[in-house]
C-alpha cells in the first residue's frame, strides 16, 4: 500500500536507471534527511550527540570508506584505523602549520594524504590476494600507528605524545575544539559526510564503480575484457582511503577533541569493518545501518538495566555487553550475511507487493 | 520484528535524554570511571573496591557527609577512552564531580571541564602540569604527581644528592602511551642537570606480557638503575623479565601505579628487593580498617577479598575517596550547604588541607603525607615512601620523601603555558 | 658512510663482539617463536578442514588458561582440573560447530571469519563475566612444571634458560609429533587431511562434516590449552594474552595458511628475526619496539615474492 508501485511508469531506459525508480524511495530518503537535517538538532540532548548523531556519522563515513574497497572492489582491508589516524594527524598539522586555515578545506584535503599511503600499501594487492592481502593492510596498521607514537613531529613534541585538537572558528562561530557547541560540530559533520556520500554513490553507479564490481566478482575475467587492473585496484585504494581519511580527521576534530596513537589500534579497524560487514557488503545505505546497530546498541544496552530499575554493576553490564554484541553479530550473519542492507532490500520487496504477494 | 522495534523505542529514550533516569533526588552524586574489565583490570579492581568501600562505610557509619548521603556510582570504561567518553557525557549532567581514571580519558575530558564546569579528580595521575591551578582550574591531581614521584626517586636512589648520579646509567622502562611518556620531560631534564645518561625503553601495548626485548637491551646496556613506569599487566611482565635476567633487585624502581601486590605475588620470594615510591602507605591496624571492616566488608557490601583488604591498592582506594570526601567536606563548610554542586566542589578540592591532627581524626594516620591544596597548586606535593617488596608484602623501607618542588613547579607552569597556548583562547584564573 | 655501517656493520660486530648475548637472543627468539608456531597450528588445522579463518584462537589459549587456573582456585586438583577443561574445551567446539558453523556453511571466508570475531568478543564478555579481569597466576608448580632457572657459562659470559622454557619447548615438540602422527596414522586425522585437501571428494567418501570439524576445534582446544600453560607460566594469565592471536596472522601468511610445517618453520622464523632485528636494529636505529610490525612487514615482503606463503598451495586460477 504505502509502496505501490502501480502507475509509475518508465518510458525510457535512462528513466528506468534512475537513483530512484520509485518515488516512495525519494520521499523516504527526503524524510531521512529532514529528520537528520531539522529534527534531531532540537530534539537531542548533549548525551545524544555526543554519543549517538556524531558517532554515527563518523563511522558510517570510515565504513562507506572501507566499503569501497571491499564491498566494491573486493579487496580486504583490516588496516583502515590507521588510515583514520593519518587522515587525523595530517588534519592536525594543517590546521598547527597554517592556523588561518579553514576547517572545512583542511579536513577535505586530509583525505589525501592518507589516498597517498593507502595507494602505497595497496600496491602489494596487484600480487597478493584474498585472506594474504590481509597481512598487506595489517603491516600498514601495525607501522603507522608504530609511526604515530615515534615521530615527534607529528605530534608537535608534546609531553605527553597526544594531539589535542585546539579552538577552531570559522566565519566567526568555533566549530572545533573544547568551545564549539555540539550542534555546530553535528551539523558540521553532517555537512561533509552528505557531500561525501553524494558523490559516492553517484561514483560507484558509473563507469568507475563498474569497473570496481567487476574487478571485485573476477579480477582475470574483469582483465580478460579490457579492463586495467593496476587502476583499477589502484584508485579503489586511493577513494577508499581518502574518505576514511576524511573520517578519522572528523573522528578526531569534530567528536573526540584528542587522540593518543592507539585510538587507531587494530581494534577501531575491526569496529568498521564490522559495520561495514553487518550493513552489507556492497552498499552505500548499509554502512548507515551497520553504524546506527554498532554505535548504538551498546549505549541502549547500557541504559536499558536502569529503565527497568535492574540493579546490576557497572562491570557486569559490560561484561553482558560484550558477549550480546559477539552474539548478535553471529545472529545477523547467520540471518542475513548480506548485512542489513539487504534485509531492508527485503522488506521493501514486500512492501511493494503487499498485501497481495502473488 | 519485534526486536527491532524495542530497540528503536530504546534508541527514541535514549535520545530524547533517557540520562534522567540517573537523576539523583537527595544525595551527592559521585560517579568514578571504573575499569575492572579489559587488560588493565587487573589494577583497576582493588583501587575501585577500596574508593567504593570507603564511601560505603561513610554512608553506613555516618549516613553519609554532614548528613548528606553520598551517592557512589560506577560506569565502566574497560580502559577504553571511546567508553570513558561516553560515562563521562552520561554522568555529567548531575555529577559534582569526573574521576577519569586514565589519562586518554583525562586528555579528552579535560578541555571540556572549562566549558562544563566540572572538576576533574585524578589523584596521582593525569597530567603533571595539571598542579598549576590557575591554567588548570577544574584539573586536579593531588597528592602527588608522576614528575613529583620520578623526583623523589631520584633523590632515593641518589641518597638526596642527584650530582652523585652523574657519570651513571638509569634505563626508563615506561609504557609506550601517554602515561608512561608523562615523566620523560622531567627526567631529560635531570639527566641534563646532572649528568647522568637516560635510557628510555617503550614497552608496546600488545608487548606488556612479553617483555624479553626490552630486558635483553636492559642486560645489554648494563643501567646502574630500572625505573619503571608500567601499568597492569605490563609490571607482572617486567618484575618476572628481572628475575630472570637476573637484574639486581634493589636497583630497581617503580612508580606508584607498579607497586601493587598481585603484580609482585607471582615471583614471590625472587622480587624481594623491588621498591616502588608511593604517595600513600598500608596500614593494616589503622582505625579507619576497622571501620570499613565493620561496616562494609562484614555487612556483606564489599566487593573485595580477605587478602585484597591490606593490599597497597586497596588501602590507596580508601585515601583517593578521602581526599574526595574531605574535599567535599570543605566545600560544605564554607558554603554552609550540605548539598553543595561542582563549582563549589572545585572550591572544596582547591582548600583541601590533610594535616597530621586531621589524618588522626579520620583514622588515617600514615596513610598518605599530610598536603594542602590552594588555588595556585592543585598538586599539595604531598611527598611519599619507599615501599620495599620483602617477597611476602610491600613495607615502608624509607623516612618521608620530598620531590624537588622548586625545580617541578618551574616545569609545570612552563607546560600549563605551552598547553593554554596550544588551546587558545583558555581561561586561566588570577591567584591573588 | 657512518650510518651505512651502524645499519650493515656494527650490529654484526656487536653478535661477534658478545656472542653469549647474542645466543641469549637466539633463545629469545625461538621460545617465543614456538609459542607463535603452537597458536599458528590452531589456525592451520581449523583453515585446512573449513577454510575458516578462526580468528578466536588467541582468546581460546586465554579461555583454556582461565578455565584451569579457575577450577585449581575452586579446590580441584590440578591434574584433574585439566581433564575438566578439555570436557570445557570439547564442549565449547561441540556449541561453536552446533550454533555457528552449521547454519553458515558455504557462506563466503570473510563472513565465517566476521563470525569468529563474533566468536571472541562473546568468549571474552563471557570469560570475564565467570573468572572475573584479575590477573591469574599460573599454576605451575601444582602441574609438576620445574620453575627454576640455569646458567649456563660460555663465551666468557652466560646464557641463562628458564626451565618452565625448556618444558615449554619439550611440550611444544611432542605435541606437533602427536599431531602428525594423529594426522597421517589415525583414520580421524587422515579424514582431516582428504577435507583439507578436496572438500567434495571427503564427502563423498562418507567423511562427516560435522564429526570432523568438532573434532578439529576440540584439537584447536588442546593446542590452547597447551599454548596457554606455557606461555601464562612465563606471564601470568590475564586478558591482555589476547593480543598474540594478531601475532599469528603473519605467521601463519609467511608459512602459508594450509601448511603445518609452514606454521611451524613460520613461527620459528618470526619469532627469531623479530628478536635479532629488535635488538641489532630496531632499539639502536629506530627508538625501539619495532616487535610491533616487524612480523607484518616481514610476511608482507616475503608474500611480495611468494604470493601464496613459503609452503602454501599454489593458486591456480581459471576464468
Amino acid at each position: 500500500m504505502l509502496y505501490r508501485t502501480a502507475g509509475q511508469f518508465k518510458t525510457s531506459y535512462k528513466k528506468d536507471q534512475a537513483l530512484f525508480p520509485v518515488r516512495q524511495d525519494a520521499t523516504l530518503l527526503a524524510l531521512i534527511l529532514g529528520l537528520a537535517w531539522i529534527v534531531f538538532p532540537f530534539m537531542a540532548s548533549e548525551f545524544a550527540f555526543q554519543t549517538l548523531l556524531i558517532p554515527v556519522l563518523v563511522y558510517s563515513l570510515a565504513a562507506l570508506g572501507l566499503n569501497i574497497l571491499t564491498g566494491f572492489a573486493g579487496q580486504l582491508s583490516l588496516g583502515t584505523g590507521a588510515f583514520m589516524g593519518v587522515g587525523a594527524y595530517a588534519c592536525y598539522k594543517m590546521i598547527t602549520i597554517f592556523p588561518e586555515m579553514n576547517l572545512i578545506v583542511a579536513v577535505l584535503l586530509s583525505g589525501f594524504f592518507s589516498s597517498i599511503v593507502g595507494v602505497a600499501f595497496g600496491l602489494p594487492s596487484l600480487r597478493i590476494k584474498g585472506f594474504y592481502l590481509a597481512i598487506a593492510t595489517l603491516a600498514a596498521q601495525f607501522f603507522l600507528v608504530w609511526m604515530f607514537e615515534k615521530v615527534g613531529w607529528l605530534y608537535n613534541y608534546s609531553n605527553t605524545g597526544a594531539i589535542q585538537v585546539p579552538n577552531i572558528d570559522m566565519f566567526g562561530v568555533a566549530v572545533a575544539g573544547p568551545l564549539a557547541s555540539s550542534v555546530t560540530k553535528y551539523y558540521f559533520v553532517l555537512f561533509i559526510v552528505t557531500v561525501v556520500t553524494v558523490v559516492m554513490i553517484n561514483l560507484t553507479r558509473g563507469t568507475q564503480g563498474r569497473i570496481w564490481k567487476a574487478t571485485r566478482d573476477m579480477d582475470i575475467a574483469a582483465e580478460l575484457i579490457g579492463i586495467n587492473l593496476l587502476k583499477s585496484k589502484l584508485t579503489a585504494f586511493a577513494v577508499s582511503s581518502y574518505v576514511v581519511g576524511v573520517s578519522g580527521a572528523l573522528f578526531v576534530f569534530l567528536w573526540r577533541g584528542a587522540a593518543e596513537p592507539n585510538l587507531f589500534d587494530i581494534s577501531l579497524s575491526f569496529r568498521v569493518l564490522f559495520i561495514a560487514i553487518i550493513g552489507g557488503l556492497g552498499s552505500i545505505m548499509g554502512n548507515f545501518l551497520g553504524a546506527i546497530l554498532i554505535v548504538a546498541l551498546p549505549v541502549v544496552l547500557n541504559i536499558l538495566p536502569e529503565l527497568f530499575g535492574i540493579e546490576i554493576a557497572s562491570a557486569t553490564v559490560e561484561h553482558l555487553n560484550i558477549m550480546i554484541i559477539g552474539s548478535l553479530i553471529i545472529f545477523f550473519l547467520i540471518i542475513e550475511p548480506h548485512g542489513l542492507a539487504r534485509l531492508w532490500a527485503l522488506i521493501r520487496e514486500k512492501l511493494i507487493i503487499w498485501p497481495f504477494p502473488h | 520484528m519485534n526486536k527491532f522495534v524495542k530497540i528503536a523505542a530504546a534508541t527514541a529514550i535514549a535520545m530524547s535524554g533517557a540520562t534522567a533516569v540517573m537523576a539523583q533526588d537527595e544525595g551527592l552524586y559521585i560517579p568514578n570511571l571504573s575499569y575492572r574489565t579489559g587488560p588493565f583490570a587487573s589494577t583497576g579492581i582493588p583501587l575501585m573496591n577500596g574508593q567504593r568501600d570507603y564511601v560505603a562505610m561513610l554512608n553506613a557509619r555516618d549516613g553519609g557527609l554532614n548528613g548528606v548521603h553520598l551517592e557512589f556510582d560506577e560506569c565502566e570504561t574497560g580502559y577504553s577512552t571511546e567508553k570513558g567518553v561516553e560515562c563521562y557525557e552520561a554522568t555529567k549532567d548531575q555529577a559534582i564531580v569526573t574521576q577519569p581514571w586514565s589519562t586518554g580519558i583525562t586528555l579528552q575530558v579535560l578541555p571540556r571541564t572549562n566549558v562544563d564546569e566540572i572538576p576533574i579528580l585524578a589523584p596521582g595521575y593525569g597530567f603533571s602540569a595539571m598542579g598549576d591551578g590557575s591554567v588548570f582550574q577544574w584539573g586536579f591531581n593531588m597528592p602527588s604527581s608522576y614528575w613529583d614521584g620520578a623526583s623523589m626517586i631520584l633523590n632515593e636512589i641518589s641518597g638526596g644528592d642527584l650530582s652523585s648520579l652523574a657519570g651513571q646509567k638509569i634505563a626508563f622502562l615506561h609504557l609506550d602511551h601517554p602515561y608512561g611518556k608523562e615523566p620523560l620531560p622531567f627526567l631529560e631534564a635531570m639527566a641534563e642537570a646532572n649528568g647522568f645518561e637516560l635510557l628510555p625503553i617503550p614497552v608496546g601495548l600488545s608487548e606488556m606480557q612479553n617483555q624479553a626485548s626490552q630486558w635483553l637491551q636492559i642486560r645489554r646496556e648494563r643501567p646502574d638503575y630500572v625505573v619503571m613506569w608500567g601499568w597492569g599487566a605490563m609490571n607482572a611482565g617486567a618484575i618476572s623479565e628481572a628475575v630472570k635476567t637476573g637484574y639486581p633487585m634493589d636497583q630497581f624502581v617503580g612508580v606508584w601505579w607498579s607497586g601493587h601486590d598481585a603484580d609482585l605475588a607471582a615471583v614471590g620470594a625472587d622480587g624481594t628487593g623491588y621498591r616502588s615510591i608511593s604517595w600513600s602507605a598500608p596500614q593494616p591496624d589503622a582505625p579507619v580498617m576497622a571501620a570499613v571492616r565493620e561496616h562494609v566488608f562484614e555487612a556483606g557490601n564489599s566487593l573485595a577479598s580477605e587478602e585484597e583488604l591490606n593490599s597497597v591498592f586497596y588501602q590507596r582506594g580508601l585515601v583517593i575517596s578521602m581526599i574526595l570526601t574531605e574535599g567535599i567536606a570543605a566545600a560544605q563548610d564554607h558554603f554552609g550547604s550540605a548539598t553543595i554542586d561542582a563549582a563549589q566542589l572545585r572550591w572544596g578540592l582547591e582548600n583541601v588541607n590533610i594535616t597530621d591532627e586531621r589524618l588522626a581524626e579520620l583514622g588515617m594516620s600514615g596513610m598518605v603525607a599530610p598536603f594542602a591544596t590552594s588555588c595556585s597548586d592543585h598538586t599539595g606535593h604531598s611527598g611519599g615512601w619507599m615501599l620495599r617488596w620483602d617477597g611476602d608484602s610491600f613495607e615502608v623501607d624509607s623516612d618521608h620523601l620530598s620531590p624537588d618542588s622548586e625545580t617541578i613547579r618551574a616545569l609545570e607552569v612552563s607546560a600549563a603555558a605551552e598547553y593554554a597556548a596550544a588551546n587558545a583562547p583558555w581561561p586561566t584564573a588570577s591567584c591573588e | 658512510m657512518e650510518f651505512l655501517s651502524k645499519i650493515f656493520v656494527d650490529p654484526f660486530v656487536d653478535m661477534v663482539a658478545y656472542p653469549d648475548f647474542f645466543l641469549q637472543v637466539l633463545w629469545e627468539g625461538l621460545v617465543s617463536g614456538i609459542l607463535y608456531s603452537l597458536i599458528a597450528l590452531g589456525f592451520v588445522l581449523i583453515f585446512r578442514s573449513s577454510r575458516i579463518f578462526n580468528f578466536a584462537q588467541g582468546i581460546m589459549v586465554v579461555f583454556a588458561a582461565l578455565t584451569l587456573v579457575g577450577l585449581h582456585e575452586m579446590g580441584v586438583p590440578a591434574w584433574v582440573s585439566v581433564a575438566l577443561t578439555l570436557v570445557v574445551m570439547f564442549g565449547l567446539a561441540f556449541t561453536i560447530e552446533r550454533v555457528v558453523l552449521r547454519p553458515l556453511v558455504g557462506q563466503p571466508d570473510i563472513i565465517l571469519f566476521m563470525a569468529t570475531i563474533g566468536i571472541t568478543l562473546f568468549l571474552i564478555g563471557f570469560g570475564e563475566l565467570i573468572f572475573g579481569g584479575e590477573t591469574k597466576v599460573m599454576i605451575t608448580e601444582q602441574l609438576g612444571i620445574p620453575t627454576g632457572r640455569m646458567r649456563l657459562d660460555v663465551f666468557d659470559g652466560y646464557i641463562s634458560l628458564e626451565e618452565k622454557d625448556l618444558t615449554a619447548v619439550a611440550a611444544a615438540g611432542t605435541l606437533v609429533v602427536g599431531l602428525l602422527i594423529f594426522l597421517n596414522k589415525t583414520r580421524m586425522g587422515r579424514a582431516i587431511r582428504a577435507l583439507g585437501d578436496d572438500h567434495q571428494a571427503a564427502l563423498s567418501v562418507g567423511i562427516s562434516l560435522q564429526t570432523i570439524w568438532v573434532l578439529v576445534w576440540f584439537v584447536a582446544g588442546i593446542i590452547a590449552l597447551v599454548t596457554g600453560i606455557a606461555w601464562g607460566a612465563r606471564a601470568n594469565v590475564s586478558f591482555a594474552l589476547e593480543i598474540i592471536a594478531y601475532k599469528a596472522l603473519p605467521v601463519l601468511m609467511l608459512g602459508g595458511l594450509e601448511s603445518i610445517s609452514g606454521a611451524i618453520i613460520g613461527g620459528l622464523a618470526i619469532g627469531l628475526l623479530e628478536k635479532l632485528f629488535e635488538l641489532y636494529w630496531g632499539q639502536p636505529l629506530l627508538g625501539g619496539n619495532t616487535e610491533t610490525w616487524f612480523a607484518y612487514v616481514l610476511a608482507l615482503i616475503v608474500l611480495l615474492f611468494r604470493p601464496q606463503g613459503l609452503f602454501g598451495e599454489k593458486i591456480i586460477e581459471r576464468v
